[in-house]
């Protein structure tokens, strides 16, 4: 027999404001099973909770209903409490009187009320017919996977090793650095990109507890928290890592050049490459895109058609320990982890986007990136900032900010966040390089929040002596051997056309192609412009709605690399602290396969975004469908889905629901 | 076409011992068609192949799974066994599929057999089966256009009268799940309507409970009914049950371009989420 408690809860006036709550209590202790009603001012405060154990124990009750806030909001609270009590927390159900009752019609006391006791009235009718449920506890893999080797990542790897975790440092490209490899100074204090990152990446190569994968790709993602298999790509290096020493002959030598993508197309590197003098590893890997042996081969293999490539393998001659791997194809290698780090930062908008700069045609407007390559001591120009087009030095610079941010022409409405700065720091930096420099800006606003920022800033306008005009360029285009930018000067009213030598557009961060992709393989959610989803911006924003998937830097959105770092250990402090126990314990709240209604026609299984159904035969040999308790989260999309009804989640099974309903009409 | 269909049955049950071909004979009217289960080689003469062979026989496969069966089918008929194929229920490989050209149905009433052919019929786009193992006929074009002027007929008219129309026709129903029984799709072990914990559906043939049963029977075939129309022409009060499986077959066709059974592959609508597909036709 049941025997019922009701916990009505005023929420300060957020319920009793718009609810008559005393008639609510008078209601409940009407309503069959009911044992006791009670009202709180506030029920999930201490003395709230402790009125509930009280009267459970001194009412020997079994089932327990609190009408309050979103169970999304105190649910584990009350569960506490109950548990606390003796009753088993899931004989408990929640009646949503504020989210669905009082805050929606605070304008009718009367109709309020009402619906507040008919809510009630549900929540005992399905509290009847709950049972107790018991969760199961599954084991952790103390294993992390970090997905990315940017600073991001790095410092997220580091710190989950140095926790004493086994990581996984997972990178696509040849070596792990990321952007903040590619910069050359970093706002604020100007200190040199590379000395504060190659350390780091030495430390990475270095640390026992660390294996880096470079080179590499998700292929495939299954599993839960504590438990995820992962099948990565291992991209053909054509090189024999365990043989390689990294000695730089084969890079030295190999005689086909291509544009770098490293520099930005502003210098060439060989077939066999390392990206970056720093490289880590210091390996290098054959791009099989541009090689001229394996032209020569896919020619062979096309029956000899067309003109026939060098038969070059220059590489393969002078490498001494003969580690070129003509042979080498993609391996899949499955890993098993309790954790996930996505960090797969962002890339530079393609300012190819922008037609009336030029559409990326102009040798001379090049974007904040390749200035930072042509700044950079180990670039293209050896650190010389030169034209593109013909290598003398600009003395006039405009400066384009916003491009592809802010801009809901081209779809891009957000801000970029690190333009305005590293826009700063380059008319700083070109002021040190060539002091007859003149630098103008085209800016929307000048957004300096952060520490030391607006002192930082202040300098360009000082002591670089930058010229900052308000506008967004309307077009740019060339003039004999200058760029015409045309704008207008938003603060003084008046159109302004300025000769240029050199223009930089100070363009924006999106996330890298293929992140959409990913969070699909990862069951994580991304927004409109594929940046990726926190369960919670300001309270959850590591985590994701996946447990044991956590998001960092700038794959969330736009960051500079002080939040990117900050929000690397952040996410190792949370796979740290999911790593300090043996087992996790699951959610009970799973669905049920009863077997004998089962029609095994696994609708089910095709329908499950958790992977979560298998099948299996019965012993009269039926095929029926099986739920895996640790890998269902609950959704319920198999109960709808099933129609012989043999599929029930549990604490919302259908004679649950159907109770709720039926009880409006008693 | 006979003839073709009497050797292949015997050759198939001289190489499959303890086979069974389910095939149609004349029945004892001496007009109309009656399933047949033919086990023995020296009886396939009794089999026949002509308009009145209306039944849907691919759901007696359904009692001789992992059997190895023959079966006659039209394409509507072929259909089913795909559907079944497709939910897991039947394993292709043991299954002889004798598919034969329809010229389409034509039902008896009052001891003859009617001009028109069935009402099925004359919309049907698919005259040779979708699955077969040996084609029995010369193989016709389809149909091309897509004729739904039935469910155009409910569609024009107000969503009041639309319920006063079906409140009308359920009204009728007896509850005898004749439909259900002679449906390829229905095969739950327990059936919604007869479950007791929870109680679905009331027991007695009141209006709602009728109201309840039809179109929940309708929902369950929603991008599955193969349109062999066998639930409307067993339906002892004349309920006009394919108008409403033809609505939510057009509304399958259209929103996710899916034709229940053609194939044994393809997954249905209800297992796949596409981010092309959008509700937008649906105003």
């Amino acid at each position: 027999m049941a025997r019922v408690g009701v916990f009505i809860c005023h929420c300060g006036t957020n319920i009793s404001g718009a609810v008559d709550v005393a008639r609510v209590v008078e209601a409940a202790q009407k309503m069959p099973m009911v044992v006791i009603a009670s009202d709180n001012k506030y029920t999930c405060s201490e003395p709230g909770q402790a009125s509930i154990r009280q009267a459970i124990v001194s009412n020997k009750l079994n089932r327990v209903v609190i009408a309050a806030c979103s169970p999304r909001m105190h649910e584990p609270t009350f569960r506490k409490a109950v548990s606390a009590a003796g009753l088993n927390p899931y004989l408990l159900e929640i009646a949503n009187i504020r989210e669905q009752c009082s805050w929606v019609h605070s304008h009718d006391r009367e109709k309020a009320t009402a619906k507040a006791i008919e809510l009630v009235k549900m929540a005992v009718a399905k509290v009847i017919r709950h049972e107790p449920l018991y969760p199961r506890e599954v084991p952790v893999t103390k294993r992390a996977l970090v997905i990315g080797g940017g600073i991001t990542g790095i410092q997220a790897a580091l710190d989950i090793a140095n926790a004493g975790h086994e990581v996984v440092l997972l990178e696509q490209e040849p070596s792990i650095g990321g952007r903040m490899a590619q910069l050359d100074k970093t706002f604020p204090t100007l200190d040199c990109s590379a000395c504060i990152l190659t350390p780091k990446m030495v430390d990475v190569a270095n640390h026992p507890k660390i294996r880096l994968l470079t080179y590499a790709e998700i292929k495939e993602v299954r599993g839960f928290v504590g438990n995820f298999k992962v099948e990565i790509t291992q991209k053909a290096r054509k090189v024999d890592y365990s043989k390689c020493t990294g000695c730089g002959t084969c890079w030295q030598k190999c005689p086909e050049k291509t544009p770098s993508e490293f520099d930005l197309g502003l210098g060439k590197r060989p077939s066999i490459y390392i990206p970056f003098a720093q490289a880590v590893p210091t390996k290098p890997v054959i791009d099989t895109d541009s090689c001229r042996y394996i032209k020569y081969r896919q020619w062979l293999a096309a029956g000899e058609q067309g003109k026939k490539p060098p038969e070059c393998r220059i590489c393969e001659k002078i490498c001494p320990t003969g580690s070129i791997a003509w042979d080498q194809e993609p391996q899949t290698i499955t890993e098993e982890f309790g954790a996930i780090v996505v960090a797969t930062g962002f890339q530079v908008y393609d300012h190819r986007h922008y037609e009336e700069y030029g559409g990326g045609a102009y040798p001379d407007v090049i974007s904040g990136m390749q200035l930072e390559r042509l700044m950079n001591a180990s670039g293209p120009t050896g650190g010389e900032i030169v034209r593109p087009s013909d290598g003398t030095h600009p003395k006039t610079v405009a400066f384009v900010c916003c491009v592809g941010s802010r801009d809901q022409a081209k779809g891009r409405t957000y801000c970029s966040k690190v333009c305005c700065m590293y826009t700063a720091k380059h008319a700083i930096m070109l002021k040190e390089h060539d002091p007859d420099v003149q630098c103008y800006i085209f800016y929307i606003d000048v957004r300096t929040g952060g520490k030391d920022y607006e002192e930082f800033y202040l300098r360009t306008l000082d002591d670089a002596g930058a010229i900052y005009i308000k506008g967004r360029p309307s077009k740019i285009y060339r003039d004999g051997k200058k760029m015409i930018v045309l704008g207008e000067d938003a603060l003084m009213g008046r159109p302004i056309e300025l000769a240029a030598d050199l223009v930089v557009l100070a363009t924006g961060m999106e996330p890298r192609t293929g992140a959409d992709k990913l969070a699909q393989k990862l069951n994580i959610s991304y927004n409109t412009y594929h940046f990726l989803v926190e369960a919670h911006p300001k309270l959850r924003p590591v985590e994701t709605q996946t447990d044991g998937i956590f998001v960092a830097g700038a794959c969330v959105g736009p960051r500079d690399i002080p939040e990117s770092v900050a929000q690397g250990s952040a996410a190792a402090a949370k796979v740290a602290g999911l790593f300090s126990s043996d087992t996790l314990v699951t959610d009970p709240i799973t669905s049920v396969v009863n077997r004998e209604r089962c029609t095994g026609c696994l609708l089910c299984v095709a329908i499950c975004p958790y992977k979560a159904i298998d099948c299996e035969t019965t012993r009269d040999t039926r095929v029926v469908a099986v739920v895996n308790e640790s890998l269902c989260k609950g959704c319920g999309l198999c109960v709808g889905a099933c129609r012989p009804k043999a599929i029930d989640l549990r604490g919302f099974t259908s004679q649950q629901i159907l109770e709720e309903v039926n009880s409006l009409w008693s | 076409m006979i003839e073709t269909i009497r050797n292949k049955a015997k050759e198939w049950l001289e190489k499959n011992d303890g086979g069974c071909v389910i095939g149609y004979e004349r029945a004892s009217d001496g007009m109309t068609a009656r399933p047949v289960f033919i086990y023995k080689p020296y009886m396939v003469g009794s089999l026949i192949f002509d308009e009145t062979c209306v039944h849907n026989l691919s759901k007696y496969l359904l009692n001789r799974r992992g059997l190895k069966t023959a079966i006659v089918v039209k394409p509507c008929d072929s259909r089913g066994i795909n559907l079944l194929i497709n939910e897991h229920q039947l394993d292709r490989e043991s299954i002889y599929v004798i598919g034969v050209v329809c010229p389409g149905m034509k039902d008896a009433h009052f001891g003859r057999i009617e001009d028109r052919p069935l009402s099925k019929c004359r919309v049907c786009l698919h005259h040779t089966p979708a699955v077969y193992d040996v084609l029995v006929g010369e193989p016709q074009p389809e149909t091309a256009s897509r004729d739904y002027s039935d469910v155009a007929r409910i569609e024009g008219i107000s969503i009041h009268e639309r319920n006063a129309f079906w409140k009308e026709q359920f009204e009728r129903c007896i509850r005898c799940y004749g439909c259900r029984q002679v449906c390829a799709g229905c095969y739950c072990q327990e059936c919604f309507v007869d479950e007791l914990d929870p109680l679905w559906v009331g027991i007695r043939s009141g209006p709602e409970d009728n109201w309840i049963w039809n179109i929940g029977r309708a929902f369950h075939l929603s991008a599955r009914c193969i349109g062999c129309g066998e639930c409307e022409r067993v339906c002892p009060v004349g309920i006009p049950l394919m108008l409403a499986n033809r609505k939510l077959e057009k509304e399958s066709a259209d929103l996710f371009d899916f034709e229940p059974g053609m194939d044994a592959g393809t997954a249905p609508p209800f297992a796949t989420f596409l981010k092309e597909e959008t509700l937008e036709k649906v105003e």
